[in-house]
């Protein structure tokens, strides 16, 4: 019991004691204090280290480049509601977001300025918002007792030198890289002064069961939202053969044909001029209905009463076009990207497994990409007859074969990191003119190179009139077919001299013209005139008036009314022709154009089985960028994550042979490696242990027996 | 330091000669790599990161078995008394303790190697995340010893030291969790949700563990090793003053 007085020696030793719980008390206190102001200034004052090989977590050069180039001040305006009123995923994405506009502030230096804004504690600012074009976000909230509907605003506007601007409505990314791709383009677009102007003509592929009756072009890729940011794409094909203005430097063909020879003096002037001439080409147009049988369609590379052929045209340019089909029979250049995902990106077919109907890619080497390899090192394979390799044939493939990609252009710096190029379908041999094999035959004053070429397996034909693997018929029926088409390829494989096949070429310089000498194609409008003035002189009228002439949309402006007076001035036509270039041109020519072909862009095959060209759309944006030798965006585009995945079996494992056998050998290996993780660490510290012990155990007992002894 | 240093190789020596530490040892890594061993899957990305995500829930129920033994036992065993009188300063003694135990763990971490090297082997790792992860992973499993070996200050008996440590790091953990701060959006203050998330070790290692190192995140974990080790100074010294 205590007493109602306790003694000084007690009292003491109480107070004593609630001193020290005090004093401790304090101590936490405090330290929480310093620790919490340590945390602050550690906050305020901080470094961050991406470890990352693919730098995903960090500002890349093009953001840097872009803030760089800024001569005047950028305010971003960050209209976001209040982190702790977000849900979680939103919340994390501003974590991202915030890091981002940090990042974006100091490498600005000054030049760049954050401003937030609370849309949901201010309607002036809420208001604001709506105005300019920032959109809430509207989402459900439910609690045990409640529903109700937040407004949540996380979106973004740039305005440049205090006029320019640029809205970002909603802005949510999940990570770093995707914060700036979406965000870096914005602040180019805001700080760029105009979009690059860029023309195209276009001959769209004839759609088979589908209601596309202009058929299927490429608006896709050309009105895509981030491409249509920085470029403005014209159609300048024009009826009437006009000119092209001379303020136009890059003009794309998709899939020309029925070229009249008044088009092909239109662009050869566009060249001489020093025009950029990008070409998608196709030596033939197959269908792809419902069915995907593949049927030939009728394609002339040259109108009817053309004299001039546009494959001799390209030829005096240093370009060669054979127009023939290519396939490539090395597996590695005809396997789907991930062939068990999407197995649709070349031809597949549902195909019944244990799991339910899955698609199954089927042996097709009528669509295949470039790979990323020295062929030249394949050369003694490819050389290997009946087990033997033909040293001599070995030797002219190692000078011969080339890389796959043997540029180390930024244009296909995201495909060599992915080790392969985007699809082509049903693809055709794009070159540079030779004289003998391997050695180029250029004009003079122009160089050129192959950018993209396919393995040595190729083999290249007339476009034969139908490309269908299955055919028609039942399942069994289709798998002879298969089995026919592929031994029919097979047989060509093993008789044929190995050769590579260019698949994109570049080609600059002054060009020739190919009109040299020879009088200018009219335009029809002028042939019609011809004729007319013909017609009215048989009948004894007079020459209509020049201006009469029915006004040029496209062209140069139309000839100026003739004085009074003025009749013999000859009557005022298109500039003269251009017998040499007056600046160095660029002719770039890829083997195909399905590749950016809406149907495929868009995968509208892929429930069938394909094709779906799941790499076009990359490999477009990277070429207009290449073209337009723009830089600012190059990292930003590269950034893909290196392609890491586990590869447990070498090669192609159902390619190899039997399908189950090689299921079976892999799923034995992927035990067996998981097991040996498992087990071999347990092991070794259980063993680890028990040598302890022993040892231990040893120690122990020699100390008694020395204690005995 | 060298009186630190003295401690720390008399721990980590218990450590290797005690049978529980094995027993300790092989569960842990058991647990953990049989869970994590369907990384290894033909065609997939190599990436540790399911492995690195597990890691704290594993750790969160193993180590407070590991760390209630550290003063829980001297006091049961009448040996903190021994301790108390060696000519050195508590901090030193918890340091040394600390540390012990971070090697040990560390030592067990090692043997997680053969994953990252079998992903190496068969798909090429990124391999700079992965030992970012690995040293996130050490400063994670050190904020959970730091809260341990305090628990195990504050009591005699071991379960009660490992049942407090267990759920004080299970709610620490929780509150870090994107689906937790949701649920107290609802009922608590905004401003005391995003307090409490961010005292939460979870969300400063799962920024380590994306692979970026950033000097927050040290400097978070440092403070907060550094706060739990005070106290657990502050407790022994109390005691010690108490005689």
């Amino acid at each position: 019991m205590t007493s109602p007085n306790p003694s000084p020696a007690i009292r003491s030793s109480l107070a004593a004691q609630r001193g020290a719980v005090a004093a401790l008390a304090l101590h936490v206190v405090l330290l929480v204090l310093v620790l919490g102001q340590i945390v602050y200034l550690g906050s305020r004052f901080h470094r961050r280290f991406d470890l990352t090989a693919d730098r995903l977590s960090t500002v890349s050069g093009s953001t840097r480049t872009i803030v760089d180039k800024l001569d005047k001040r950028l305010v971003v305006e960050a209209y976001f509601s209040p982190k702790d009123k977000l849900p979680v995923n939103l919340r994390q994405t501003r974590e991202v977001l915030d890091n981002f506009l940090d990042e974006l502030v100091q490498i600005g230096k000054g030049k760049v300025v954050v401003q937030r804004f609370d849309p949901n504690e201010d309607k002036a600012i809420s208001d604001r918002c709506t105005r300019i074009g920032v959109q809430p976000l509207d989402l459900r909230s439910q609690s045990s007792t409640s529903l109700s509907v937040d407004r949540h605003w996380q979106g973004l506007r740039f305005v440049y030198g205090g006029q320019k601007q640029k809205v970002v409505p909603q802005v949510a990314p999940g990570h770093w890289f995707l914060a700036e791709v979406q965000l870096t383009p914005a602040i180019k677009e805001v700080a760029t002064e105009q979009k690059r102007k860029l023309g195209f003509m276009e001959w769209p592929a004839t759609a088979v069961g589908q209601q596309s009756p202009g058929g299927i072009g490429w608006n896709m890729l050309r009105t895509h939202e981030q491409i249509q940011k920085r470029f403005e794409f014209q159609n300048f094909k024009d009826e009437d053969g006009a000119l092209l203005p001379d303020d136009l430097d890059t003009l794309f063909l998709f899939r020309p044909k029925d070229l009249t020879d008044r088009q092909k003096y239109v662009l050869d002037q566009f060249l001489l001029r020093g025009g950029t001439l990008v070409v998608f080409a196709d030596a033939a147009e197959y269908a792809i209905g419902p069915n995907r049988l593949f049927t030939k369609l009728p394609l002339a590379l040259d109108a009817a009463g053309s004299e001039r052929r546009f494959t001799d045209q390209l030829a005096a340019y240093g370009v060669d076009w054979k127009p023939k089909v290519l396939a490539d029979m090395a597996t590695q250049a005809h396997t789907p990207r991930d062939r068990l995902s999407q197995p649709f990106e070349y031809l597949a077919v549902p195909q019944m497994t244990p799991f339910g109907q899955q698609m199954s890619s089927v042996f097709y080497p009528y669509f295949f990409h470039a790979v990323a390899a020295d062929w030249a090192g394949s050369a003694e394979q490819l050389a290997t007859r009946d087990g033997k390799v033909d040293k001599a044939i070995a030797e002219a493939y190692r000078r011969e074969f080339k890389a796959g990609m043997p540029t180390d252009d930024f244009l296909l710096k995201v495909f060599k990191q992915i080790g392969r190029g985007p699809g082509f379908y049903w693809p055709t041999w794009v070159g540079l003119r030779e004289r003998a094999p391997g050695v180029p035959d250029l004009p003079a004053g122009v160089s050129g190179r192959v950018v993209l070429w396919s393995s040595p397996a190729v083999l290249a034909e007339d476009p034969p009139q139908s490309l269908d693997p299955l055919g028609r018929g039942d399942a069994r029926a289709r798998v002879a077919s298969l089995q026919k088409f592929q031994q029919r390829l097979m047989e060509r494989f093993q008789s044929e001299p190995r050769q590579q096949a260019p698949l994109m070429v570049d080609v600059r310089g002054t060009f020739p013209s190919f009109f040299a000498g020879a009088p200018r194609p009219k335009r029809p409008s002028e042939i019609k005139e011809e004729a007319g003035r013909a017609e009215a002189k048989a009948a004894g009228e007079e020459e209509p008036d020049a201006a009469e002439t029915p006004p040029d949309a496209m062209g140069p402006p139309p000839p100026k009314a003739k004085e009074a007076g003025d009749e013999a001035a000859p009557p005022a036509a298109e500039a003269e022709p251009l017998q040499q270039a007056l600046r160095p041109g660029r002719i770039v020519m890829i083997g195909d154009s399905d590749f950016v072909r809406d149907d495929l862009v868009r995968g509208d095959h892929r429930q069938g089985g394909g094709p779906w060209s799941s790499l076009g759309p990359v490999f477009f944006a990277q070429l207009l960028d290449w073209l337009a030798e723009d830089q600012d965006l190059l990292e930003l585009q590269s950034r893909v994550p290196v392609d890491r995945k586990l590869k447990f079996v070498d090669g192609d494992p159902v390619a190899a042979g039997d399908p189950r056998l090689a299921e079976q050998a892999l799923r034995a290996k992927t035990t067996w490696l998981r097991t040996l993780n498992v087990v071999v660490p347990i092991g070794l510290l259980a063993l680890f242990g028990l040598a302890v012990l022993l040892v231990r155990r040893a120690q122990k007992r020699s100390f008694l027996t020395s204690l005995a002894g | 330091m060298r009186e630190s240093l003295v401690i720390f190789r008399r721990e980590l020596k218990s450590y290797f000669y005690s049978p529980i530490a094995y027993v300790f040892g092989v569960l842990f890594l058991g647990v953990l790599l049989y869970h994590s061993v369907e990384l290894l899957t033909n065609g997939v990305q190599a990436n540790m990161q399911g492995f690195f995500l597990m890691l704290p829930y594993v750790l969160l129920f193993f180590l407070p078995v590991l760390t209630m033994r550290l003063w829980a036992e001297e006091r049961k065993l009448g040996t903190i008394e021994l301790l108390m009188t060696f000519p050195v300063r508590v901090s030193q003694l918890v340091a040394g303790k600390f540390l012990a135990a971070l090697v040990f763990l560390a030592f067990l971490l090692l043997l997680t190697l053969g994953l990252p090297l079998t992903m190496h082997a068969f798909g090429g790792i990124d391999w700079p995340p992965v030992l970012g992860m690995y040293l996130a992973s050490l400063l994670f499993a050190g904020s959970f010893v730091a809260v341990g070996m305090f628990f195990s200050s504050l009591t005699r008996d071991q379960i009660v030291a490992s049942l407090s440590s267990i759920v004080t790091l299970f709610v620490l953990h929780r509150i870090g969790e994107p689906a937790t701060i949701e649920l107290a959006n609802a009922w608590m203050p905004a401003m005391l949700v995003d307090l409490l998330s961010g005292i939460s070790p979870h969300r400063y290692f799962l920024s380590i563990a994306r692979g970026v190192l950033d000097t927050r995140d040290l400097l978070y974990f440092a403070c907060f090793c550094g706060f739990f080790l005070y106290c657990n100074a502050l407790v022994l010294q109390h005691r010690r003053q108490k005689g």
